[in-house]
């Protein structure tokens, strides 16, 4: 079991939707994912690297034969997994205080939801319907979503001020030299071994 | 398409496991054990081949009871979750994955119902894409780099953190010509390795707030 690799931690819940409320779902995440307004609260909640949902409907688990016994299930399933920085109860806590409108949307089609507030009865149905992640890997165990974030905005900045070191005297280098740093200085938090967390 | 988010694409497998009762120890408990001794670092099969920002392997039980009066129901397989948030093109990254690694999908996926094996890249690919499952909702923080603009772009955060805190106070014509320098060294680094933690810095001592 590991769940965490470096500075990124894997969560993956599965929850039991009646089928007619999945089309609820359906809807809902589809508007998140065209309408930038309501993601902005989850791009805002800068841990996350990457996150989805996915509806596997009673009749959606892959069946290939060969012996397989076909699926008989009376619900669908909601599953969530995310990469995030910090520990599990740093991130149930923010998604509660932060995200709890756009959580209880799309979670409160899942059977015996208790919605994300009060936070003790929300982190208790996760705990429930969370499973460990057998194998994680990252290709930037050191960095978090934040580093990736600047590390582009840096390479972005080099990437300019080469451009016209080239075509600049000297002192008209030094000043654009000193708008690069001003423009990056945030930029350059260490990446580095993950903390240790609990 | 919720699969995609920008140019990175959220790949979501779900395999049926086999279910003999004659396999000792049972095919799930086999595939956890080999993921258990799999590396996670460079040697990944995931570092090895190209695209994968993250990835994760899960064996899935069961389905979760959640207590009444939800119904209590179970699946009638166990399944692997492979969730991977890769580079674009899935056909490309699946086959790419079954050049680079071929030995260790083999060793995970054997245990899985119907699986051809990654020696014949179409029939893998084939099989994935018979297991995909397709995301609802795909978030990435960062949905416009590849792995390799990633990596480049921390070397160059980390490079130019350095370069800077070793440059100030000095004077233009000497500060342009060292950094033309540091941009063709950095430029003629090699790329650090996916999955890869780096060397460690050394601390700095002697601030302010020591």
């Amino acid at each position: 079991m590991s769940n965490i690799n470096g500075k990124v931690y894997a969560m993956n819940a599965i929850t039991p939707m009646k089928p007619w409320k999945t089309w609820v779902v359906r809807a809902i995440l589809f508007a998140l994912g065209h309408v930038n307004l309501l993601r902005q609260d989850v791009i805002n909640l800068s841990f996350i690297e990457f996150a989805r949902w996915v509806v596997v409907p009673r009749r959606g688990f892959p069946s290939l034969g060969g012996g397989q016994a076909k699926e008989d299930l009376k619900y669908d399933y909601l599953l969530f997994f995310s990469n995030f920085n910090g520990t599990w109860n740093q991130y149930i806590d923010a998604f509660s205080a932060v995200l709890s409108i756009g959580l209880n949307l799309v979670w409160r089609w899942s059977e015996k939801f208790p919605g994300p507030i009060p936070v003790t009865l929300f982190k208790e149905y996760i705990a429930r319907v969370q499973f460990d992640t057998d194998y994680y890997f990252t290709a930037y165990p050191h960095a978090t979503a934040n580093d990736l974030k600047s590390a582009h905005i840096v390479q972005a900045s080099l990437d300019s001020l080469v451009q016209r070191s080239h075509e600049c005297t000297a002192e008209e280098f030094k000043s654009a030299y000193l708008n690069f740093v001003i423009q990056v200085q945030a930029h350059l938090g260490e990446t580095g071994q993950a903390p240790i967390v609990f | 398409m919720p699969n995609q988010s920008g140019t990175v694409y959220g790949l979501t497998i779900l395999s049926p496991i086999m279910n003999d009762e004659n396999a000792s120890p049972s095919h799930d408990l086999q595939i956890r054990n080999y993921l258990a001794t799999l590396p996670t670092g460079e040697e990944s099969p995931f570092a090895l081949a190209p695209g994968t920002h993250l990835a994760r392997l899960v064996v899935m039980d069961d389905v979760i009871f959640v207590g009444a009066p939800a119904i209590e129901e179970h699946l009638q397989s166990k399944y692997l979750v492979f969730e991977s948030n890769c580079d674009g093109d899935l056909d490309g990254y699946l086959t790419g994955l079954a050049a680079a690694a071929p030995q260790h999908l083999d060793a995970v996926w054997n245990h899985c119902v119907g699986y051809p094996g990654a020696a014949n890249p179409k029939a893998f690919v084939d099989y994935m894409k018979g297991c995909q499952i397709e995301t609802t909702f795909f978030f990435a923080a960062v949905n416009d780099k590849s792995v390799t603009e990633t990596l480049c772009a921390l070397q160059t955060q980390r490079a130019v953190a350095d370069f800077i805190a070793g440059h100030q106070g000095i004077e233009p014509a000497r500060l342009q010509a060292e950094f033309a320098e540091f941009v063709t060294r950095l430029e003629s680094e090699p790329l650090p390795k996916p999955g890869s933690t780096g060397s460690p810095r050394a601390i700095k001592t002697g601030g302010r707030n020591e």
